[in-house]
């Protein structure tokens, strides 16, 4: 992760719960599972979320392509570079921020379409998952569609890696107990999200 | 609210999860388990109220049952699976409520001054029984010396140190004033350490001497030094260290006790003996039913020499009648008697052969050379200790006639002297409180005895005529119910009997839940004490009798535990 706010695509289109974002297949490289993202919005509020979800769809001529024996170098840069469908990021809403101050609610309305997305700095991941009591978590657990244990294992291991060097060094612990906290009745999610956390390396 | 194991404050044992009244508090351990133990004191902060209770149980308890079934600190890394275990397997303390008491709040806080205002003396500040139960999530703490002080009072001549807390090491005394008041009972196994916790208490009792003591001594242990059987360590006797305030009486003329010779003998005048007396031995002597139309036709005829008389018959003699030359009873034989006071011949002569035990006994003689009775109560009366030592009468049969006998003595001497007193409280001394120590109390309290001795009636009413029972028994589930639902303080060392153990808690509140506090003591200086005169039941490891505890009792020292008692209990 850099430590500037980088753009990466712009709303599709999105609920109150969650959006989907197009970007260039030349921006793939910003943008990774479990990232946190922001979606600015007007006077002052903007809207934190986490990439659940990566899409790249095909069309004729990526059909045509596959088929041939051969796809030169020069019509591959060609067709990451120039393509016409968009990689689809999907990103869920874990809260957002207004006139300075966090929440982890949802946002009062969702981002428009064509609105930017951009990646969050360190400072805004510290300070957004460092407030109150993972309140966010919620949004993340409610969601059955969702790879639930990957997803927080992602976050967890993106998120802890700022914290030990820009935020509070026991973050890790304290997420862990709080999912361990709302999950201790659901055995089989609890022990498969543990699982996924118990995967995690820090450096 | 969540609370987080980890976050509670350090002092804390837990928190209150639950429970009931009735029955007992659930509290959530955030310590390990082995930091507390059954029978541990714990104190409750519940906002301005203060909750004292006793650990009665530790369980283990999980938030799903898979979590307890499957080993996940094998497929979770280390550091995951603390986190997991930290939330999901827990220990639960069952905590027994005994007391609460209104603390009000912080000092330093602005309630303060309010609250104090509302309550500008201490008075109705004390601790009280329990009413009412203590909030959830309430802090649950290990008591503090200051808790213990407050509850138990601080050690002095009067709150006796009778052992220590578990834990801490912390002095639990008992108040001989509230002790003395009601009857009271010493239980345990045998070999459980009985005799000691009993002379513990009679030495505590002869130096506060606020109450005389008669302890029979059934098998001459208490008044001169003796050798543990285990440690074979000398064992001081109340004797020798109380000497002159306490005094030994050998039953039968010429007794010797362990070699040494005591104050005074007890011989026992024949004219001491009532019918009633003897009725109570029926089972030891095997009597008939016609004894007691036997007994009463010896009583009319003879009055208070009925024993002498009936010993002087003769027992089948026959003479020839002058006129019809046939063989008659003799005029000194029990059937002459019998026909002429129209009893059944053979019931009176049964009897009479049966009472041939008694009429051996060398301790009962027909004109005393001093009334040894009047002796005794003279002395108890006047604030010393008696230890009647039994010598070579060792029998159950010596001891329930002696002890009966004497103690009905008593029960009619106090029983006038506390209604002299209170008559004329300016002309009469107010009568001084009197402890009777029995031994092998069932012999004398079972079921059917306990109608027809004094101990019973003593047990039950004596408490307002000053006179009170400390019992020693291996047994109280001999002992008759009525008995031991009036006992006050009970002090019981291990019981493994389920009988035994429900009778020393009979009539008591939370029976259930100290059940096993019972049955789980160690079997060696430990004793849970309970009832009437112990703010909440506690277990004790008791305090050692010997050289030291003299030198404490004497003030020598602050009561505390040597390092010789530490090495002890660390390597047996």
């Amino acid at each position: 992760m850099t430590n500037s706010s980088l753009h990466i695509g712009r709303l599709l289109r999105s609920t109150t719960s969650d959006c989907v974002i197009g970007c260039r297949a030349s921006e793939l490289n910003l943008p990774a599972f479990g990232g946190m993202v922001r979606i600015p919005l007007a006077e002052g509020t903007q809207i934190f979320g986490l990439i659940h979800n990566i899409q790249i769809e095909d069309d004729g001529l990526i059909r045509q392509l596959i088929t041939s024996d051969n796809v030169p170098p020069d019509v591959l840069l060609d067709n990451r570079n120039n393509r016409n469908v968009p990689v689809e990021i999907g990103v869920i809403f874990i809260g957002y921020q207004q006139d300075g101050v966090i929440s982890h609610l949802l946002p009062p309305r969702p981002p428009l379409s064509l609105d930017e997305i951009f990646t969050c700095t360190p400072q805004e991941v510290v300070a957004f998952t460092g407030n109150g009591r993972f309140g966010y978590l919620r949004h993340i657990l409610r969601r059955d569609d969702l790879p639930q244990a990957e997803l927080l294992a992602a976050h967890i291991q993106q998120a802890g890696q700022i914290h030990l060097t820009h935020g509070r060094p026991d973050w890790v612990e304290a997420v862990t107990r709080e999912l361990v906290t709302l999950l201790r009745d659901d055995y089989d999610r609890l022990m498969s999200v543990l699982s996924a956390i118990g995967d995690i390396n820090l450096s | 609210m969540t609370n987080n194991p980890e976050n509670t404050s350090e002092k804390s044992l837990g928190y209150v999860v639950g429970g009931s009244l009735k029955d007992s508090l659930s509290v959530r351990l955030t310590v390990p388990p082995q930091e507390v133990k059954e029978g541990s004191f714990v104190v409750i902060e519940s906002g301005d109220w203060r909750f004292y209770g006793t650990v009665t149980d530790l369980q283990l308890g999980s938030t799903n049952p898979r979590f307890a079934d499957e080993q996940s600190e094998n497929r979770l890394p280390p550091e995951v699976a603390r986190l997991l275990h930290g939330q999901t397997l827990f220990t639960n303390l069952q905590v027994l409520p005994a007391l609460m008491q209104e603390v009000g709040p912080d000092p330093a806080s602005p309630e303060y001054e309010q609250w104090r205002s509302q309550h500008p003396d201490d008075s109705g500040l004390q601790p009280q029984p329990v009413k009412t139960v203590p909030a959830h999530h309430a802090l649950v703490r290990s008591a503090r010396a200051e808790d213990v002080a407050n509850i138990f009072g601080e050690p002095s001549q009067r709150n006796f140190v009778i052992g220590y807390t578990r834990e801490q090491n912390l002095p639990i005394p008992l108040d001989l004033e509230k002790f003395v008041q009601r009857s009271s009972g010493i239980f345990g196994a045998t070999g459980t350490g009985k005799s000691f916790l009993t002379r513990l208490l009679l030495a505590g009792l002869i130096e506060y001497n606020k109450a005389a003591t008669l302890v029979f001594d059934m098998h001459n242990e208490y008044a001169y030094d003796d050798i543990a059987s285990d440690t074979k360590e000398v064992i001081p006797g109340l004797k020798s260290k109380f000497n002159p305030r306490v005094r030994v009486v050998g039953l039968g003329a010429g007794a010797s006790i362990r070699g040494q010779s005591p104050d005074f003998n007890l011989t026992l005048a024949e004219s001491d003996i009532l019918p009633e007396d003897i009725e109570m031995l029926t089972r030891e002597l095997n009597l008939r039913e016609t004894t007691p139309a036997t007994l009463e036709a010896l009583w009319h005829d003879f009055g208070r020499t009925w024993f002498s008389e009936f010993k002087k018959m003769r027992n089948g003699a026959m003479e020839e009648d002058p006129i019809t030359g046939k063989k008659v009873p003799a005029t000194d034989s029990v059937a002459f008697w019998a026909n002429q006071a129209g009893v059944n011949v053979m019931a009176a002569e049964g009897l009479h052969q049966k009472l041939g035990r008694l009429f051996n006994k060398p301790y009962i003689v027909p004109n005393p050379p001093q009334d040894s009775l009047a002796e005794i109560i003279n002395l108890l009366a006047s604030g010393k200790h008696v230890i009647l030592s039994f010598g070579d009468h060792e029998t159950d049969l010596d001891y329930l006639l002696v002890t009966n006998l004497i103690t009905r003595r008593i029960r009619d001497e106090w029983e006038k002297r506390t209604n002299a007193y209170r008559s004329h409280p300016q002309k009469n001394p107010e009568p001084r409180p009197l402890v009777v120590v029995i031994e092998e109390a069932h012999k004398l309290l079972n079921r059917e005895m306990a109608a027809q001795t004094a101990f019973a009636t003593i047990a039950r009413e004596m408490r307002k005529y000053y006179v009170t029972l400390l019992i020693v028994d291996q047994r109280p589930s001999q002992i008759y119910d009525e008995v031991m639902s009036q006992l006050g303080t009970r002090v019981s060392a291990w019981l493994g009997d389920e009988a035994d153990i429900a009778a020393v808690l009979s009539g008591l509140a939370g029976r259930d839940a100290l059940r096993g506090m019972l049955a789980r003591l160690q079997p060696k200086e430990e004793a849970l004490l309970l009832g009437w005169g112990v703010s909440l039941p506690i277990v004790v490891r008791s305090r050692r009798y010997d050289q030291r505890f003299f030198e404490e009792l004497r003030g020598a020292s602050p009561p505390g535990r040597s390092a010789d008692d530490a090495i002890r209990e660390l390597f047996g």
